[in-house]
């Protein structure tokens, strides 16, 4: 066990120690953070708006803000779920265009161990980091008002985080093998980072998108991470809003503001329920570290 | 007592074969070289030796464990230095050694305790602490050899260690070499395609395209492969001519001096005609021309 210990430990501080590579791994996080800033916050907040209306000396706009800051921050872990993961996976390649591989192979520590350490070393570190912004944007939240979270919805809440940094790993522990040198695997986190925000619908709702592309950006866990850590954040402020509306609209507003903020992944034209986005995740997470392993196992022996 | 005893070891890629039933033994406590130019083979060796690469023929012992079948074992007692530094840049010296200590399962203490023997003498202590990236190439190769003593080896590979070096860091890894050799009695499998690397090797084997062209001490090498050389400063004359061609036919006249090839002892010869042969050097056959003759290609000196 030692041997595997280390080893995670290895990778784990090739990620921390890189000040850069961590900067990178949350590139698309802050530009989410920083777009929000700029207009998104504005644009989210007229959509709400424009569904309220008739609402709008009812609804507390302080509470508006806090579900549209709740938002912001289940866009920001659901990108870094993609991009976190995938900058520390890297060092599969850096390691075989390196020739560090080598080294590691002529020791006694066991090829499943190594293949196995790479995908815990990442998977660690992509749950620290969303966790870090989980801790960070949930204290800040608080201090700009009530957040009503409960302590099984905050556990649950960390929960999903581990659950999308595995499956996410997972995922691109198979897509990693295609690639034989750092610069085409840099290239490709160029496309991966730049697609994140929408993929996820940090910068525009995935309801806004055809029934396509919408069932296409589910196919990823950390869509449905998204949707669920937004049910998660949000369901306290929305049921304070709807309580606020004393049942005048019997429910519409907060059910449209649900469909509008995709509360529910989808695929061709079916919403998920939290449920089956939980087991599409984890029977998603499974298959790709059973391909993992095979995959991962083979490449080894072909040397 | 034989360490590495290898029998028709052969490597194919596809149809090409890298490796070509190669074989030979190797003594415990010697120094072991492996001569040869770049895709002879050499690395393809070490790296079968060391168990990264599937053997695709023959068969090979590892202080007597089975190459393909003990492979555990023999990795305890490999340690490998590679022609390129496989050490993390971002990582600080101890950092990399402990991680790497780890994959033989040691702990820190074990760690600290197995490099103790060399630590002084490789001057770890000023080091320790830094970042593997900001050190001197010859300061990372000695954190590289360090790498390999890890697990106290008894054999230690190195693939063209001094490749990429500055002379002087070249010297101070060949002392960092001879020490290990001769105070700890490690034994050295050496691949190298500098000539002047394997002066002081106990064997030497020389690969060409996969295959062992020929093998034994440098001075059987030398004196089978090569030739000794009488260099004579004298003006064109034909008295001198006549007197160079007494040592050997084999002599041309080269701007300012007769270059006469000859295998024969000529010091007594050059006592007798000391009044003649006033200014004169005697070259003995080099390890250049035993891979000269035995390949027809020149290596790096």
């Amino acid at each position: 066990m030692k041997d595997f210990m280390g080893f995670t430990r290895r990778n784990l501080l090739i990620y921390f120690k890189d000040k850069l590579a961590i900067l990178f791994s949350l590139l698309t996080s802050i530009i989410v953070f920083v777009l929000y800033l700029l207009f998104l916050k504005g644009t989210f907040v007229e959509a709400m708006k424009g569904t309220m209306r008739g609402l709008e000396n009812i609804v507390n706009s302080g509470d508006i803000d806090m579900f549209v800051n709740g938002i912001l921050l289940s866009g920001i872990l659901g990108s870094a779920l993609i991009t976190v993961p995938y900058t520390c996976l890297q060092t599969i390649v850096k390691d075989r265009e390196a020739g560090v591989d080598s080294d590691i192979c002529a020791t006694p520590l066991k090829r499943w161990k190594i293949i196995l350490s790479y995908f815990a070393s990442s998977s660690i570190c992509s749950f620290i980091m969303t966790s870090l912004i989980l801790t960070v944007g949930l204290v800040v939240l608080s201090f700009m008002g009530d957040i009503h979270l409960g302590i099984a919805s905050l556990l649950s809440a960390y929960g999903l985080m581990l659950l999308g940094s595995v499956s996410s790993t997972a995922l691109f522990m198979l897509i990693l093998l295609f690639f034989k040198s750092t610069a085409t695997s840099t290239a490709f986190f160029g496309i991966l980072s730049a697609a994140a925000g929408f993929v996820i619908g940090a910068y525009i709702p995935l309801s806004q998108f055809s029934d396509g592309v919408r069932s296409f950006c589910n196919i990823f866990p950390a869509s449905h991470i998204t949707s669920l850590i937004r049910n998660i954040l949000l369901s306290g402020i929305a049921e304070k809003i709807d309580s606020s509306i004393c049942g005048l609209d019997n429910g519409a507003f907060i059910e449209a503001i649900k469909d509008t903020f995709s509360f529910n992944a989808s695929a061709f034209g079916s919403n998920f329920s939290g449920i089956q986005s939980v087991i599409y995740v984890s029977i998603f997470a499974l298959v790709c570290i059973a391909g993992m392993v095979i995959a991962y196992n083979r490449t080894y022996k072909r040397r | 007592m034989k360490i590495i005893e290898v029998k028709n070891l052969t490597k194919m890629y596809r149809k090409f074969k890298a490796v070509d039933g190669i074989s030979f033994d190797v003594e415990e406590g010697e120094m072991f070289a492996f001569l040869g130019e770049n895709g002879a083979g050499k690395s393809t060796t070490i790296n079968m030796l060391t168990t990264i690469l599937e053997k695709t023929e023959g068969e090979a012992y590892i202080c007597g464990h089975a190459l393909g079948k003990e492979d555990d074992e023999i990795r305890k007692v490999n340690g490998i230095v590679f022609q390129n530094s496989v050490l993390d840049k971002m990582l600080s010296v101890k950092d990399n050694l402990l991680t790497r200590g780890s994959y033989y399962g040691l702990s820190r203490k074990e760690v600290e305790k197995s490099l103790e023997p060399f630590s002084e003498r490789f001057e770890m202590k000023d080091i320790w602490n830094r970042r593997y990236d900001k050190l001197s190439g010859g300061q990372r190769r000695r954190v590289d050899i360090m790498r390999a003593l890890i697990n106290n080896p008894k054999i230690l590979f190195l693939d063209e260690p001094t490749t990429g070096l500055d002379p002087k860091s070249r010297k101070l890894v060949w002392d960092y070499i001879d020490f290990l050799r001769k105070e700890h009695g490690m034994t050295i499998f050496l691949t190298t395609h500098y000539m002047e690397e394997t002066r002081d090797a106990d064997r030497v084997v020389i690969l060409d395209k996969g295959r062992i062209v020929s093998s034994g001490t440098p001075a059987e090498l030398k004196s089978r492969y090569a030739h000794s050389k009488l260099i004579w400063y004298t003006p064109r004359s034909e008295k001198a001519e006549e007197l160079a061609k007494q040592i050997s036919e084999t002599c041309v006249y080269d701007v300012d001096h007769y270059n006469i090839s000859t295998d024969k002892n000529v010091t007594e010869f050059v006592f007798e005609h000391r009044d003649q042969i006033t200014d004169y050097e005697y070259i003995k056959g080099s390890m250049d021309d035993v891979f000269l003759n035995l390949t027809g290609k020149e290596l790096a000196s």
